[in-house]
């Protein structure tokens, strides 16, 4: 235990020292600053009579909506918003853990210690998805409480989008992780990660790609490359699910979404403690 | 029968194909401070990396303190001073020993003691708040010792301990691996710097191309075999023609004679036709090279081998 948390505080140090902690929150800052000064809401027994957007009138309409409504609307909206923001900030502040503790001079002075190579490699991919997840807190968190602060009105489901940005950062960490194993890169492991967010989020469409391309093994590729690769696209809806307190599109995203991406996280994972646990240094 | 706390045996290493290591094995005792000599890429770094499970072996195995080194036990009681280690920057002296003294599982009351006492003995007091990024070569080397040194291991790993480091400081240093030493600390010690070697050192090997070339105590290394310096008056020349006289070869030189004898009976047989001729010996020591000498002389032929008893 003594060894994983000197490695996480090592982490959290390195963060520190390096500016990645400062830019990390203070991009989040900048967002929440300019989203708390942006949005002006003017509120007439409980209903919304006006609304301003960077200092401009927001056409209304002749009737005031109902508030609990836009604020709801509104969430939902900000939480793929969020989805997105949250986790390319997560794979750009730890994407150079394992690229790091792998460079010639560093890694003799960790594995030179009474610590296994997989509880290390462990403990940095802890610290790195703490990391990420302060940050989440404090974005959802301040975010939610400008809201409430704005219109008096109380979603925790909001907060509950949280636990999905984790979720998938925790399996774009893991596949940052094993890239960076494999390359000791840390820009092949931000590309890479960043590749397969996007990737994964066109075959959300992969029934229409399939129906389009001519040769039944590329569909059958593209099908199997659907159920390998990790659902961000459906994990982005799934948040946004939460938040709205219903299904957004006409299919909920299944539980299968969700265990066919925690196993792709698993399968990285394992990967690369192997990987790690038999490289020569 | 003591355990050797370092122990080395049949080890091979093979890089695609390129053997980087031939069967090599030693034994380093408790108390004792063993050198690893050998040009660049003689494989001396791939043993140090094999002992601390940073590499793995192709054949062969090696133990530290009796457990097989693939283990990470095996290092609960070792330090290590890589060659080229790169502290982070951003850590201060004080902070660097207590991040990597955590690692090898110490608790927060015994570094609380232990790191100002090893900053002390280093020489960085200091600079305990002082961030490593700040710290010259000299100082970064100073601190990669005190980290070795941090959990109080009784197996040392040194790899060019003295590297980047003054002639005062190496001096220091040399003070403080004897004084380990002497604690029972058994120091593995790698190095191109051979006086530093050589005056550090009770054994050695030598690798060469992967192989070990010659294997002993320094004494034993830098002995010429059969050869002696003899001091003795009166010494006149009818006195050295009786000792040429039984087939020595026999040299005059500054103040002494240079003996070349075929073995330890012959030397005998000498000193007793000196003392026969009314000859006092004051000195007769054997002949010793450099273990520079004996190092260029290894890698001059191929052919040569360490020196023998006579």
């Amino acid at each position: 235990m003594k060894a994983l948390a000197a490695n996480i505080e090592d982490v959290f140090r390195e963060a520190a020292a390096r500016w990645t902690l400062v830019a990390y929150f203070g991009l989040s800052t900048l967002f929440i600053v300019i989203f708390a000064s942006a949005v002006n809401l003017d509120i007439v027994n409980g209903a919304l009579a006006g609304a301003r957007l960077f200092g401009k009138p927001v056409e209304m309409g002749s009737s005031s909506l109902d508030l609990d409504k836009l604020v709801l609307g509104f969430e939902s909206g900000f939480s793929a918003f969020l989805f997105i923001v949250a986790t390319f900030l997560a794979v750009f502040a730890t994407a150079h853990l394992v690229p790091r503790l792998q460079e010639k001079g560093t890694i003799d002075l960790y594995l030179s210690r009474p610590v296994g190579r997989v509880p290390l490699l462990l403990s940095r991919y802890l610290a790195g998805l703490l990391l990420a997840a302060v940050n989440v807190a404090y974005l959802i968190g301040s975010v939610w409480a400008i809201v409430v602060a704005k219109t008096h009105i109380l979603h925790p489901r909001f907060l509950l989008s949280g636990a999905v940005i984790l979720f998938t950062i925790a399996v774009l960490l893991a596949f940052a992780f094993l890239v960076g194993v494999v390359t000791s890169s840390t820009g092949v492991s931000v590309m890479g990660t960043y590749g397969i967010f996007f990737v994964s989020a066109l075959l959300v469409t992969h029934d229409k790609i399939e129906a389009a391309v001519s040769r039944e093994w590329v569909a059958v590729a593209i099908r199997g490359l659907y159920w390998i690769l990790p659902k961000t696209a459906e994990l982005g809806r799934a948040s946004v699910e939460i938040v709205s307190g219903r299904a957004a599109g006409a299919h909920p995203v299944a539980p299968l979404a969700y265990v066919s991406t925690l196993l792709f996280a698993l399968a990285c994972l394992v990967s690369a403690c192997a990987l790690f646990r038999r490289k020569d240094f | 029968m003591v355990q050797a706390a370092i122990r080395v045996e049949g080890l091979r290493k093979t890089y695609r194909g390129v053997t980087a290591l031939d069967r090599v094995g030693f034994e380093v005792a408790p108390g004792e401070i063993f050198g690893l000599l050998g040009p660049n890429g003689a494989g001396k770094t791939t043993t140090v990396k094999i002992l601390l499970g940073l590499t793995w072996p192709t054949e062969g195995s090696a133990w530290i303190g009796g457990i097989p080194s693939r283990l990470p036990e095996s290092r609960r009681r070792v330090g290590y001073l890589p060659e080229g280690h790169r502290f982070p920057g951003y850590l201060t002296a004080k902070s660097t020993l207590s991040i990597f003294g955590r690692m090898s599982g110490m608790d927060g009351a015994t570094l609380k003691r232990r790191i100002p006492e090893l900053l002390e003995r280093v020489g960085l007091e200091k600079w305990a708040r002082v961030r490593v990024k700040k710290f010259s070569k000299g100082m970064v080397q100073r601190l990669g010792l005190a980290a070795a040194l941090i959990s109080d291991p009784d197996v040392l790993l040194l790899d060019e301990p003295t590297d980047g480091v003054d002639p005062v400081g190496r001096r220091e240093i040399r003070d403080l691996l004897q004084e380990e030493a002497a604690r029972g600390k058994a120091i593995l010690v790698n190095s191109h710097l051979l006086s530093e070697v050589e005056a550090t050192c009770g054994r050695v090997a030598i690798l060469r191309s992967g192989k070990i070339a010659a294997q002993g105590s320094i004494a034993d290394l830098t002995r010429v075999a059969a050869s002696y310096r003899l001091v003795a008056s009166p010494l006149e020349d009818a006195t050295l023609e009786a000792l040429r006289s039984t087939g020595a070869l026999v040299e005059r030189e500054n103040g002494h004679v240079r003996l070349s004898v075929r073995n330890v009976a012959h030397l005998n047989e000498l000193v007793d036709r000196l003392r026969e001729r009314g000859g006092q010996l004051t000195e007769l020591s054997p002949e010793r090279s450099s273990l520079e000498d004996v190092f260029v002389g290894l890698f001059a032929d191929a052919g040569v081998r360490g020196p023998e008893e006579s």
